[in-house]
C-alpha cells in the first residue's frame, strides 16, 4: 500500500496530537459531563439515604435562595471592580515607568514578585500580616495616621474591599507588565509627530497612544476578567468567604455548599452556572475582540 | 499622565531643564512608592520569619530585633514541620510538569506546523479547556476519585494538574514552533532523514528554550495550586499551599512560623520566576494572543 505524502504527514500529525487530545478529554471535557449528570442529582453526603435523581430540582432550587443571588451580585461587583482597578492602575504605571530613565528593570523585578506567589500565600500574608487588627501593616499606618485601628477582614463591608485590595494588589503588575512590554514596542516617531501638531498630553494619550495599545489593554481585560471569575485561593485564605457571606463569591459558595455543607448535587448546580457565566463571557468578548 | 515618550517642553528658551529635572525626581519616587508596595508585604513577611514571636506582636513594629533562625528551624525540625510538604509539592510539581510536557510538546508541533487535521477545531477546543473555572470540575474530580480509590494519592492529583497545565503548555509550544525557520525541517525531510528523526534532531534543538521556558511556568503553576490540593490531597499527599494553614488556627496564630514556612514555600517560585522574568509577559498571555488572533 503506498500512502502520498500528505496522507503520511496526517497521520504523523494525528499521531502527535491524538495523546494529548484524549488527555484533554479525560481531565476536562468527561468531568464537565459528569458534573452535569451530578446537578441533577440529590447528593448530600450529611443525608447519604436522600440520595438520587432530582431532575431540575437543583436549579428550581436557585431561583428562591437568597444566597446564590447574593454570591452572583458579589461575583459581578468582584469581577468587574478587580478588573477596571488593575487596568487603570496598570496602565497608569506604565505610563509613569516609561518616563523614568532609569530603575524600569527593577520595577519588572518588583512587578514579578506577587505574580509568582500562590494566591493562597498572598491571601495568608494579608490575612495576617497585612490586615489584621493591632499588628498588621495596614492598621500600624491607619493608627499612625490617626484613622483609627479597623477589623478589615471581619467587617461585612470592609472585607468585600479588602479582598477586591488583595486581588488588585497581586495582579496589577500583571497589567502593568503587559502594557509596559506594548508601549515600549511603539516607535517614537510617532509621538514627535504629534508634538509637533501642538497636541497636548491628553489629546496625544487619547488619540495616538491609547489605539496603538489598544490590542494589549484588550488582551489584559480578556484575561483578567476570566481569571477573576475563576479566583477562589486568596479569598478562602484571607476570609473563607465571610464574614457570614460577605465575601462568598459564587466559587466560595459553590465550594461551600459542595465541600463545608456536603451537598453536592447542589453545589454541582451552582457550579454549572459558573460554567455558563464563564462560557457566555469569554465568547462575548472575543467576539468583540474579533470585530474590531 | 502624557504619552510614553519622554518629554522636553522647551517654549521659553529652555529654563525649564531644572523644572523637568525636579519631574523626573517626583516620577522616579511616585513609581519607588508603588514599587514599595509590591515588594513590601514580602520584605514584611521576610523580615518576620526572623522575629519572635513575641517581637511581631510589639507594637509600634519594631525594625530592630534580634534576629533568630529558630522559626526556619521549627518549620524544617521541628514537630509541625512543612519539609514532607515540600518533597510532597516538588513530587506533584516536577512529576505534572513532566507528563504536561509529554504531551504537549508533540501536540504543539502538530499544531504549529503540520496538516493536523481539524486544525482549527483542535486548537480552539484547547483554548477553551484553558478558560474552564477549576471550581467547575473539583466536584466531579472527587466523586470519581473517591469511587476509585485514588483521593490522597499521587497518581490522582498529577494527571488532574493536565487540566490546567496541558492546555497552557501546548499554547506556549506552539508559539516556540513557529518561530522556527520552516527551510530547517524542509531541508531536513529531503535528506531522507523520516519525520521522527527531523522533529527529534532538527525541531527540538531549535526550540530548547522555549521547552525551558514551559516547564519553568507549568512548574510554577503546579507548585502555587490550592484548590484540587485541598480537595483531592490528604494526610499523604499535602502540598505546601496546604500545609500553610497549619500555622493558623481559631485559637492563635503562629506569625512568625507563618511567614518562614511561606518564605520557604515561596522560594523556590521566586527564583524561578526572577530566570525566567524576560519571558514572563509571553508566558501570561500566550492563550489569548494566540487564540483570539487566528480562529
Amino acid at each position: 500500500m503506498t500512502s502520498t505524502l500528505e496522507e503520511r504527514e496526517r497521520r504523523f500529525a494525528l499521531l502527535l496530537f491524538l495523546p494529548a487530545l484524549i488527555a484533554l478529554v479525560v481531565t476536562t471535557t468527561a468531568p464537565l459531563v459528569y458534573l452535569a449528570w451530578t446537578s441533577a442529582m440529590r447528593i448530600d453526603l450529611s443525608m447519604p439515604w436522600l440520595s438520587g435523581f432530582a431532575g431540575l430540582d437543583n436549579y428550581a432550587h436557585m431561583g428562591a435562595d437568597p444566597r446564590f443571588w447574593h454570591s452572583l451580585w458579589l461575583t459581578l461587583i468582584y469581577t468587574a471592580s478587580t478588573v477596571v482597578l488593575q487596568v487603570v492602575l496598570g496602565l497608569a504605571l506604565a505610563l509613569l515607568v516609561l518616563r523614568i530613565p532609569r530603575g524600569q528593570a527593577a520595577m519588572r523585578i518588583a512587578a514579578i514578585l506577587p505574580i509568582v506567589l500562590a494566591p493562597v500565600v498572598v491571601g495568608l500574608f494579608w490575612r495576617t500580616l497585612v490586615l489584621s487588627p493591632d499588628v498588621g501593616l495596614v492598621d500600624v499606618v491607619t493608627r499612625a495616621l490617626g484613622l483609627g485601628s479597623h477589623n478589615w477582614l471581619g467587617d461585612p463591608q470592609l472585607a468585600l474591599i479588602s479582598v477586591i485590595a488583595i486581588h488588585t494588589w497581586q495582579w496589577t503588575p500583571f497589567a502593568f507588565l503587559v502594557i509596559l512590554a506594548s508601549l515600549s514596542a511603539l516607535p517614537p516617531d510617532v509621538f514627535e509627530a504629534a508634538r509637533v501638531d501642538r497636541a497636548n498630553a491628553w489629546q496625544r494619550f487619547r488619540h495616538i497612544t491609547l489605539p496603538l495599545i489598544r490590542p494589549a489593554v484588550v488582551i489584559v481585560v480578556i484575561m483578567r476578567t476570566m481569571i477573576a471569575l475563576s479566583a477562589f485561593a486568596a479569598i478562602f485564605a484571607a476570609t473563607g468567604g465571610g464574614p457570614g457571606t460577605s465575601t462568598e463569591i459564587l466559587n466560595l459558595y459553590a465550594y461551600r455548599t459542595s465541600f463545608s455543607e456536603l451537598n453536592l448535587g447542589y453545589g454541582a448546580a451552582l457550579a454549572m452556572v459558573l460554567l455558563a457565566i464563564t462560557l457566555v463571557v469569554s465568547f462575548v468578548m472575543f467576539r468583540v475582540r474579533r470585530a474590531r | 499622565m502624557g504619552s510614553g515618550a519622554p518629554t522636553f517642553e522647551c517654549s521659553a528658551g529652555c529654563v525649564v531643564m531644572t523644572a523637568n529635572r525636579v519631574r523626573t525626581l517626583a516620577l522616579i519616587v511616585v513609581a519607588g512608592a508603588l514599587l514599595a508596595v509590591w515588594a513590601f508585604p514580602v520584605l514584611w513577611a521576610l523580615l518576620t520569619s526572623f522575629k519572635t514571636e513575641r517581637d511581631v506582636l510589639a507594637y509600634p513594629p519594631s525594625l530592630i530585633f534580634e534576629p533568630t533562625l529558630s522559626n526556619y528551624r521549627d518549620v524544617l525540625f521541628g514537630s509541625a514541620s512543612i519539609l514532607p510538604n515540600l518533597v510532597s509539592s516538588t513530587i506533584v510539581a516536577g512529576a505534572s510538569t513532566l507528563l504536561t510536557l509529554l504531551f504537549a510538546v508533540p501536540a504543539a508541533y502538530a499544531l504549529a506546523r503540520l496538516a493536523l487535521p481539524g486544525k482549527r477545531a483542535s486548537g480552539f477546543y484547547v483554548l477553551a479547556t484553558q478558560m474552564l473555572p477549576p471550581v467547575g470540575l473539583i466536584i466531579p474530580y472527587y466523586l470519581v476519585l473517591q469511587k476509585i480509590g485514588a483521593l490522597d494519592t499521587y497518581a490522582g492529583l498529577v494527571v488532574i494538574y493536565l487540566t490546567f497545565s496541558l492546555p497552557f503548555a501546548i499554547w506556549l509550544m506552539v508559539s516556540y514552533f513557529e518561530d522556527v525557520p520552516r527551510e530547517m525541517e524542509e531541508a531536513a525531510l529531503l535528506d531522507r532523514a523520516g519525520r521522527w528523526r527531523a522533529l527529534w534532531f532538527v525541531i527540538l534543538p531549535q526550540v530548547r528554550g522555549g521547552i525551558a521556558v514551559t516547564t519553568i511556568f507549568v512548574f510554577l503553576n503546579a507548585w502555587n495550586e490550592f484548590l484540587f490540593a485541598v480537595v483531592l490531597g490528604g494526610n499523604r499527599v499535602r502540598p505546601v499551599t496546604v500545609a500553610m494553614f497549619n500555622f493558623i488556627s481559631v485559637e492563635q496564630t503562629l506569625w512568625a512560623k507563618l511567614a518562614a514556612g511561606a518564605m520557604l514555600a515561596m522560594a523556590p517560585v521566586i527564583l524561578l520566576g526572577l530566570i525566567a522574568q524576560r519571558h514572563i509577559v509571553k508566558g501570561l498571555t500566550v492563550g489569548a494572543v494566540k487564540g483570539g488572533g487566528r480562529t
